[in-house]
């Protein structure tokens, strides 16, 4: 697992878009010892590593796939009326580059 | 020191179905920005995706296609990362389940052999929108926002850039025959990520990759490799290393050029997708995808070939998947499969050309097509035959109408007939039979043109002129 | 007495007998949510509410919910009503779309009131973490104990009788915590029994649809509105639905019922545990059979962390989408990034951001084995146990929480070593995805201490009966903060 220090978070924060305070940092930090902690814990637990990871609660697949018929699309206006800049209908954002 | 190439191909095609990979909205490339849009494509809170059904059959189409494994668990995942054109933050993909892996595709080698390339995988997704970018700021249009992708990720089989070229070609034509999209290049609905790397021949480790991306024509992709591999090739001759990048070809100067040098791989933090469950595909339902598929390039090919058309023939048949089904609603009617595909190719195309047209717009049907192609074989010239073709469309006739307003009937091959004709025409000229003697043989020309002219053209030229020459022997 | 007192089934008796019109009802809701000081709702949708009331004209006799009126929580999706989650960076955000549990409410005439106050983005378990502040206790009217969430207005909805039936969303106990510390029936069905189409998705392997009401009966008639097969969520069941409340008088007579041992030894608690000795004895008269079982200790402790890696992991993905691009408030910038390090910045709290930042850690390729799989396999280890118990006994009957609301400042949603399984083994439903109700079970000092009672997957006919029996030996049916009653334990 990565070495966390102060460092590495505030990059995956940067990573998610946002900023954290030095403080938010911190408590983070600590957030995360503890977590380390209990999750080395459990790694511990007889059997886990030979547990099959689990994304759905229970066996639950189904054979259903969405017949390929065109539903009516949003009124442009509409689907883009909640946007805070848009312009010619369509999104607008500075420049992207790369 | 000798390098040999190692090439590895990713190929996005945009799948044509009506609606779109996880959403309902309609899939048809409109132009007007943003007027295909669902709510999951605009990624409201709360909208969830469901498999499009169209979108797996085509995929399992092309996954067969390509000798692949099919997986009959359907499993999706989510790439995890934050892009302008990407709306929900994430692209849900087949990560760790594919629906189609290890296939192969042959291909023929610039030696004229030919040689398996190995396919990893395949896998659907659904595409990112699209973006604008002017002067100073970037529009965003969602109409491209999560319409059904298949990729196709071949192994690092490929050494050159006519490999590279033959192997996305084949690939095109699965997916145009399959029906399962345009794959136009040129418009993005079959996209190309290349990767090339050199080694000295015998070495096992790969060298530093380099990509090229979003090359555009099929000529290109051969041009951009082969340029590519020349450029690492001096590189590495002359003692320095290649870096690891991103470039792009410039068609203009048909060099590759530097985009971004890659940094760290980004980690796309991939876990299952918890909103599909997973999607269990009857033995019935992979096997009627696949029996159902329409037939693909390579049997027509064979078809076109078993019925006496030469190999350049059939290919310029099924260059255009329109064309071949042109072609083909005529050919049960003709008599000569080799006759109609010539007006196919000569005529038809001829006139589309001329007129700027697609053959979805030409005006005369296959079977009308077919009639004309029928007369030939029953005695009228070809040029007889191109006057009818012309006729009907000009006058949007049936080729029977066209026939009787141009009075065109079968020429005379009757050797009494020609002979008369011949003989009189002899009688009425006695320079040009000297003339001819004296081995001026346009002399000739302007014979078997009077014989044609006296007969108003109803004389068969072929036999004018086959009966004017034993008739000059004898003079 | 208020016609609001009552239950849903005594009030559509009453609007069938036209002795109130849902108008009548409505106005009095809407009075009531008004003069609530409870801080429940994010909006109070008077003209909407008064407007479809007013259309109610001829009662449905066969339609328990015609004309009644209800709160949703605020991450419930509501066409053309702004729905925040409670969270700054969906201010202003106004759907184009309805829910599928609201488009089914609206059917059936039920007619909604306000949307409700929630931990930020449904992910605290306290009620104090919404942009609008803390959500108080009703029972407590000196303010000074939580409410529980993250499901916080939704309870203080049908606990202050502002009306007999809320919407909530539940992914670790985010419903069934908070009714246990405010007298109420909370219920989370199976996974997949009622669609999660245009439920803000918190952690969809972990999410339900869950509801508040005063008493089984209402909660078995609100899932027989609310369950069924919606082709819009993939993840929707296609099992058929029952008749919910068909069997609750049948009793529990052969029922097995699995008290977890752990989850009693971490109970401190002696008079929830006297309580709940009392209605374990009340089962056994009725003729249950009862049994004191070992879940394992190691599992029940890894709870928290599992729920915990799993739950951030999924959010941090889920809400990728809030990047002020599409929706929510716009701030500009000089680059894309720009733009959304400006929403995402100022629109999360300081919590919301702690916890994506450990759950995209979780995800990275290079910690998944140690963190997001290892969940996943623990999560696994966790079901297998829960089922195998369900599999020799009908229920699993446990104390919904140690202890009546505790007062601020006694617990805070950071990580702490602390983690008591008795607070929260309640996530194995949502592990397990397994059908759970919390009943009432008595009140200690005036404020109420719930039970819970889990079964298994689709079976919520048989849970509602068990729920029902429980219910009868408390005596506490149709309790809350403005129907105070004495319990019969």
């Amino acid at each position: 697992m990565k070495e966390i220090s102060l460092e590495v978070l505030q990059d995956a924060a940067h990573r998610l878009m946002f900023e954290l305070s030095d403080e938010e940092l911190k408590t983070l930090y600590e957030e995360f010892q503890t977590l380390k902690k209990q999750m080395e814990t459990i790694g511990k637990i007889e059997g886990v590593d030979e547990a099959e990871p689990m994304t759905f609660p229970f066996a639950c697949e189904n054979s259903f796939l969405r017949e390929d018929v065109a539903e009516t699309p949003l009124d442009r206006d509409e689907a883009l009326k909640n946007a805070g800049n848009v312009q010619d209908g369509q999104i607008k954002l500075p420049k992207v580059v790369g | 020191m000798n390098f040999e190439a190692i090439i590895g191909l990713e190929i996005h095609v945009e799948m044509k179905t009506k609606s779109k990979m996880f959403s309902a909205a309609p899939n048809s490339f409109s132009r007007t920005p943003n007027s295909e849009v669902a709510l999951l494509d605009m990624a409201y809170p709360g909208t969830m995706p469901v498999v499009n059904k169209q979108a797996v059959i085509n995929a399992i189409r092309v996954a067969n296609a390509l000798h692949m494994t099919i997986d009959h668990e359907l499993r999706f995942d989510r790439k995890n990362y934050f892009y302008s054109d990407l709306p929900k933050g994430f692209q849900i993909t087949q990560q760790f389940r594919p629906i189609g892996s290890n296939g192969y595709l042959e291909i023929k080698t610039r030696e004229g052999g030919t040689k398996r390339v190995e396919i990893e995988r395949i896998h659907m997704e659904e595409d990112t929108c699209k973006q604008l970018h002017l002067l100073d700021y970037t529009l965003l249009d969602y109409n491209r926002a999560g319409v059904p992708l298949v990729e196709i990720v071949s192994r690092p089989d490929i050494r050159n850039g006519t490999e590279a070229m033959r192997y996305v070609e084949a690939i095109r034509n699965i997916v145009v025959y399959s029906l399962t999209s345009d794959g136009k290049m040129e418009e993005g609905s079959l996209r190309c990520d290349v990767n090339v790397s050199l080694r000295p021949y015998g070495q096992k480790a790969f060298g530093t990759k380099v990509e090229i991306k979003n090359i555009n024509s099929l000529k290109n992709i051969e041009a951009a490799l082969d340029y590519e591999i020349l450029r690492q090739n001096s590189l590495l001759l002359s003692g320095q290393k290649v870096q690891q990048e991103t470039r792009r070809f410039d068609e203009a100067t048909g060099r590759t050029v530097l985009m971004r040098v890659k940094t760290d791989a980004v980690d796309y933090k991939y876990f299952p997708e918890p909103n599909i469950v997973p999607i269990r595909l009857s033995d019935e339902f992979v096997q009627n995808a696949i029996d159902t598929c329409p037939e693909l390039y390579d049997a027509k090919k064979a078809k076109y070939l078993a019925k006496g058309l030469s190999e350049t023939d059939a290919e310029i048949i099924l260059s255009d998947l329109a064309m071949a089904t042109y072609f083909e609603k005529g050919l049960s009617l003709v008599k000569n499969p080799k006759g109609l595909a010539n007006f196919v190719i000569v005529e038809v195309n001829g006139y589309l050309n001329k007129n700027g047209i697609s053959i979805n717009e030409f005006g005369l049907s296959a079977e009308n097509l077919a009639k004309i192609a029928n007369l030939q074989e029953e005695g009228f010239t070809h040029k007889q035959c191109a006057d009818i073709f012309n006729h009907c469309l000009a006058n949007n006739v049936t080729p029977e109408e066209a026939q009787k307003a141009l009075n065109i009937q079968k020429q005379v091959v009757d050797e009494g007939a020609v002979l008369e004709a011949v003989t009189a025409v002899l009688d009425a000229n006695p320079q040009s039979i000297a003339d001819f003697k004296n081995g001026k043989d346009r002399a000739k020309g302007f014979l078997v043109g009077q014989v044609m002219k006296a007969s108003k053209g109803k004389l068969n030229p072929a036999a004018v002129a086959k009966v004017l020459e034993e008739e000059l022997k004898k003079r | 007495m208020s016609y609001l007192d009552l239950s849903i089934s005594e009030l559509h008796e009453a609007l069938v007998a036209k002795k109130v019109t849902p108008l009548e009802l409505a106005q009095e809701a809407l009075a009531r949510a008004k003069a609530d000081n409870n801080n429940a709702f994010e909006l109070i949708l008077e003209d909407e509410a008064l407007a479809f009331a007013s259309t109610l004209t001829e009662p449905e006799a066969d339609n328990p919910f015609w004309g009644i009126p209800f709160v949703a929580k605020d991450n419930f999706s509501t066409k053309g009503i702004e729905t925040t989650a409670s969270s700054n960076v969906l201010k202003g955000y106004v759907p184009l779309f309805d829910a599928a549990v609201i488009e089914r409410l609206k059917a059936k005439k039920a007619v909604l009131i306000a949307k409700a106050t929630m931990d930020e983005l449904a992910m605290g378990g306290t009620g104090t973490t919404g942009h609008k502040g803390i959500t108080y206790n009703p029972w407590d009217p000196k303010h000074t104990r939580l409410c529980g969430g993250s499901s916080c207005g939704s309870a203080v909805s049908v606990a202050a009788n502002i009306v007999p039936f809320s919407l909530g969303s539940d992914t670790g106990d985010s419903v069934r915590k908070p009714a246990s510390l405010n007298g109420l029936v909370g219920m989370k069905p199976t996974w997949g029994r009622i669609s999660r189409y245009g439920l803000f998705p918190f952690a969809p392997s972990l999410d339900h649809v869950a509801y508040f009401t005063r008493s089984v009966k209402d909660s078995a008639l609100a899932l027989n509105l609310l369950a069924g097969r919606d082709e819009r969520d993939a993840t929707s069941s296609l099992r058929p639905v029952e008749a919910y409340e068909s069997s609750l008088e049948e009793g529990v007579k052969g029922k097995k019922f699995a008290v977890i041992k752990e989850i009693i030894d971490s109970t401190s608690d002696k008079e929830v545990l006297a309580k709940f000795n009392a209605s374990l004895e009340a089962l056994k008269k009725e003729g249950a059979e009862v049994e004191i079982v070992s879940f394992g200790e190691r599992l029940l402790e890894s709870i928290y962390a599992t729920y915990f890696v799993i739950s951030c992991a999924e959010a941090t993905s889920n809400d990728a989408n809030l990047d002020g691009i599409k929706f929510g408030p716009y701030y500009g910038g000089k680059s894309y990034q720009e733009v959304m390090m400006n929403a995402r910045t100022k629109g999360f709290s300081k919590l919301i951001k702690r916890r994506f930042v450990i759950g995209s850690f979780s995800l990275m390729a290079e910690n998944q084995d140690e963190l997001f799989r290892r969940a996943q396999r623990a999560r696994s280890l966790i079901v297998s146990r829960t089922n195998e118990i369900l599999a020799d006994f009908d229920y699993i009957y446990v104390p919904a929480a140690p202890s009546v609301a505790r007062e601020f400042g006694a617990t805070s949603d950071k990580l702490s070593n602390e983690y008591l399984i008795a607070d929260n083994h309640l996530a194995l439903g949502n592990f397990a995805g397994l059908p759970s109700i919390t009943v009432p079970l008595f009140l200690e000092n005036g404020l109420p201490v719930g039970v819970n009672l889990m079964g298994r997957a689709f079976e919520e006919k048989s849970l509602f009966q068990g729920a029902r029996a429980i219910e009868k030996i408390t005596g506490l049916e149709n309790l809350s903060a403005v129907n105070k009653k004495e319990g019969t334990l």
